[in-house]
């Protein structure tokens, strides 16, 4: 099952002479590139289980799916969809049916052919899993799907239930992955082993090992790259390592000493050094919702939309750019990302005015006391945060807001838990939480309105259950738009609104991905959950 | 001789069947009290977007939504048919998981031994046998290294061997030069530990008259130590040895860590976060069983090693640092 490391090593021992030639300090000037080289890239974990509808949409092992499978649509860093193996595509005019038209000549990597049988048997496991056995349903999955055909080996028609504007940008969310059937036919456990697993992408697992590493190498026959990416036929890059190396300084040191390529999630203080000594430092925004707080609406005070407002404008958002983050962090400017088709500049309701701020706390009441702190009724103005455990920089973004929120009389608590604990004490909406900090991908605007309520199993965001026409409203028009263009000026009115009663307050943009390359290797590209391939990439000498 | 030794074997062997079983509930104990199950932690993670129905028939497929003794019951039965079950969080065979691991804890442990072993007697011979400052500022040592963490010392390594002299890479951890270096860093501590012991035992065999003897009929001190005082005095080592296998496996797991080894120390590392309840059950006993089995075989060598241990009564105690040795032992006589 795992293969021996033998050639890994040897060659890892070659690349290792190599620079030992080249003398004490790596060479950082980029020579020509050329066909071939290994990619040794550094990883924080390589996730849970590989068992594929599992493991999709785990934060690294996406960085493995995306170079072993394909997609059938392509998503860029603008949130542009463009044909992958679905060449085109139509729908009606209800937004409830699709059909999709294959590319052909399309092969898994142990032979079958990707056809339209290939893509039904995948959307049938994508929607329901086979939770039996122990595989889960995609999460992310249009809920309202219903079922799929092979109209002929090149046509697949997929129906819904209801309105679904989501499903084709869905195709190209990292869980849509497309398997082998043969694979997708095998047990739970037979699918966890990832050298079995067949794809369709440009690179083929050579070997791995749990916890460790995971070793691909090129697939020489691959000729079906995205054309989006300016790329078809097989990789330049001859192998990709992805090495599990747990202590950030660490990786970050193997990149600047020469003994890999890449480090994945560096620290933020550390990546302007880093450029100006020449490495390259991506930070590409995945499409989703900005880092920022959801707030409790039933919970006082923050059930007046006065002290809402006031922490709306309290909180100096360009301060926590220029102390917590580096010029490549972008400011917030509406709830979503500005990269996201249908975002629209907010930025005139997010300007920091404490003026605003104090004028509205006084007006709902809440008095400055001793030592600052305002109070009402004898009760002190309290938030408490939980910083959020997958983001590595919520705590000190919620150390400086602390600050900034504590000079108008806010007096805030900051608790910080682990995955599991955050996981099981701070919901959305929970007794004790005011304010539940969001981090989450989504890859179309149009599911942004479903989860905010409660209906359709909403995660209702706010805690408003049903209690906000405006926003209900909103909702059930944006999910039965038949158009983009219909939906887009919803989108909109959704935003203002949201901002305007302060439900949800941005703090930054997100980036949740960095990286620090050597700058022998380019060209590198970053898709719309911010993952870098490297099946354009080439790497010098 | 051999029929009380088989029964002494047999009670033994019986005791640790026990204490394995005794880990093995204990381990489920304390890991199903802990919130949480590594199937709802995934699910309940808001990025996964599942609906609360999507999440209870999972949950339901699972088997969690049972009352706790009847997955213990489950899981136990299964356990004592030799079936380790899957992986929660990788589905994949238990066994397979720990047979991956295995080899590398192994090699590392073992090696930090052969270290740890070599560092004591060189520092022990040291203090007897050098003259001056030199023997006496040896003595020190075990305290220093005691004091020293050993994660302290492999990051010492990794930066001096690994990045500054580039001897080994990083991100080849399981190498022949890395384990080398891993195997300082495991084995400085247990030295000191094993040196303590020689050391006080050479210097109460070194007062006894048998080595005075030995000394006026001009014996080199070389052949002093290796001839007359080395055998009475490792005898206690093997106690200590046997002793610190716990601290070798549990050193080892930490030192795995910060030289970035995949050994068991990382599975369990993975496990113990995910809260991997077959996992954790299977290493805790497995870990028991070595435990257990190093002790055992600790036991039945003494009385070859010591013709004075019988296996009767309460004389079968092992023999432990100087100050507890006999010291009514007889006078030995030197016929060399």
């Amino acid at each position: 099952m795992i293969e021996p490391l033998v050639p890994s090593r040897r060659r890892l021992l070659a690349a290792a002479t190599a620079l030992a030639l080249a003398g004490a300090a790596p060479a950082l000037a980029a020579g020509e590139p050329r066909p071939g080289g290994d990619v040794v890239f550094l990883i924080d974990s390589l996730g849970p289980t590989w068992i594929p509808n599992n493991s999709a949409i785990s934060s690294f092992q996406g960085h493995i799916w995306g170079h072993v499978t394909d997609k059938l649509v392509y998503v860029d860093a603008d949130g542009k969809v463009s044909p992958w193996l679905a060449k085109g595509w139509e729908q009606n005019a209800d937004a409830t049916e699709f059909t999709l038209h294959l590319r052909d000549g399309v092969t898994f990597s142990d032979g079958t052919p990707l056809d339209a049988s290939a893509v039904v048997a995948n959307l049938d496991i994508w929607h329901a899993g086979r939770i039996k056995e122990g595989i889960n349903p995609i999460g992310l999955f249009p809920k309202t799907y219903e079922r799929a055909e092979a109209i002929d080996a090149r046509t697949v028609k997929v129906v819904f239930r209801a309105p679904t504007l989501g499903f084709i940008p869905t195709l190209g969310y990292h869980g849509s992955i497309l398997i082998s059937p043969k694979t997708l036919a095998r047990p739970a456990s037979e699918q966890a082993d990832l050298a079995r697993t067949a794809g369709s992408g440009p690179f083929l697992v050579a070997a791995w090992k749990e916890g460790d590493f995971v070793r691909l190498v090129r697939r020489k026959d691959y000729a079906w790259g995205p054309q989006a990416v300016g790329r078809t036929g097989p990789a330049a890059i001859e192998s990709i390592t992805y090495k599990v190396v747990g202590e950030p300084s660490l990786r970050v040191a193997a990149v600047q000493s020469g003994q890999a390529d890449v480090a994945y999630n560096a620290s933020p203080q550390e990546l302007k050094s880093l450029k100006e000594a020449g490495f390259t430092v991506a930070t590409p925004r995945y499409l989703g919702f900005v880092n920022g707080w959801a707030i409790n609406t039933k919970l006082a005070p923050y059930d007046d939309v006065r002290v809402r407002r006031a922490l709306q404008a309290a909180i100096d958002r360009q301060e926590i750019l220029d102390t917590v983050y580096t010029p490549d962090w972008k400011a917030a400017t509406s709830f979503i990302q500005s990269n996201v088709p249908g975002a629209t500049d907010q930025s005139a309701r997010l300007a920091y005015d404490p003026g605003k701020a104090e004028r509205l706390l006084d007006e709902a009441g809440w008095v400055k006391g001793r030592g600052g702190i305002r109070a009402k009724g004898g009760k002190p103005l309290v938030l408490t945060l939980y910083a959020n455990p997958y983001l590595a920089t919520a705590k000190a973004v919620d150390e400086l807001i602390a600050q900034q929120l504590g000079r108008l009389g806010w007096k805030v608590e900051i608790r910080a838990y682990d995955v599991v604990t955050f996981g099981q004490k701070v919901q959305f909406g929970g007794p004790a939480v005011p304010a539940y900090e969001v981090t989450r991908s989504f890859i179309d605007a149009g599911t942004v309105a479903s989860i905010l309520t409660s209906a359709n199993n909403g995660e209702n965001w706010f805690a408003l259950g049903e209690g906000d026409p405006t926003i209900n409203d909103l909702r059930d028009r944006i999910a039965g738009a038949k158009t983009i263009a219909a939906r887009d000026p919803l989108l909109d009115e959704l935003q203002r609104y949201v901002l305007d009663q302060g439900y949800f307050i941005p703090r930054t943009q997100i980036v949740q991905r960095i990286y620090v390359q050597s700058p022998k290797l380019k060209g590198e590209t970053y898709n719309g959950i911010a993952y870098a391939s490297y099946y354009t990439a080439t790497k010098g000498e | 001789m051999r029929h009380p030794y088989l029964v002494y074997a047999g009670r033994r062997l019986a005791q640790a069947v026990v204490v394995i079983l005794l880990t093995y509930v204990f381990t489920f104990v304390v890991v199903s009290i802990l919130p949480g199950d590594p199937v709802t932690n995934v699910l309940r993670d808001p990025q996964n977007g599942f609906s609360e129905e999507q999440i209870q028939a999972i949950v339901a497929a699972q088997g969690l939504d049972q009352p706790l003794l009847v997955q213990l019951w489950t899981a136990l039965t299964h356990f004592l048919s030799g079936d380790f079950g899957l992986s929660m969080r990788s589905s994949r065979p238990v066994a397979t998981l720990i047979a991956e691991v295995l080899p590398s804890t192994l090699a590392l442990a073992s090696a930090g031994l052969a270290v740890a072993l070599g560092l004591a007697f060189a520092i022990a011979y040291g203090t007897q046998f050098l003259p001056g400052r030199l023997g006496s500022g040896l003595r020190a040592l075990p305290s220093l290294f005691l004091s020293v963490p050993n994660f302290v010392i492999g990051l010492v390594l990794i930066h001096a061997f690994g990045f500054q002299l580039g001897l080994f890479r990083v991100i080849e951890p399981e190498s022949a030069w890395a384990t080398a270096f891993a195997a300082i860093a495991l084995g400085i501590p247990i030295s000191a530990q094993i040196a303590e012991v020689l050391i006080a035992n050479l210097d109460h065999e070194a007062r006894q008259d048998y080595a005075a003897v030995a000394r006026s009929r001009g014996l080199s001190p070389a052949r002093l130590f290796a001839r007359h005082l080395l055998k009475p005095s490792s005898l206690p080592v093997v106690t200590v040895i046997a002793l610190t296998v716990g601290e070798l496996l549990g050193g080892s797991l930490v030192t795995e860590a910060v030289f970035g080894r995949n050994g068991v120390g990382s599975l369990v590392q993975r496990s113990a976060a995910a809260q991997d309840l077959p996992v954790l059950q299977a290493v805790v006993a497995l870990a028991a069983l070595i435990f257990v089995l190093v002790n055992l075989a600790a036991d039945l060598v003494y009385p070859l090693l010591d013709p004075r241990i019988t296996l009767a009564g309460p004389a079968a105690r092992r023999p432990g640092k100087a100050d507890e040795a006999p010291h009514d032992a007889p006078l030995r006589t030197v016929t060399g």
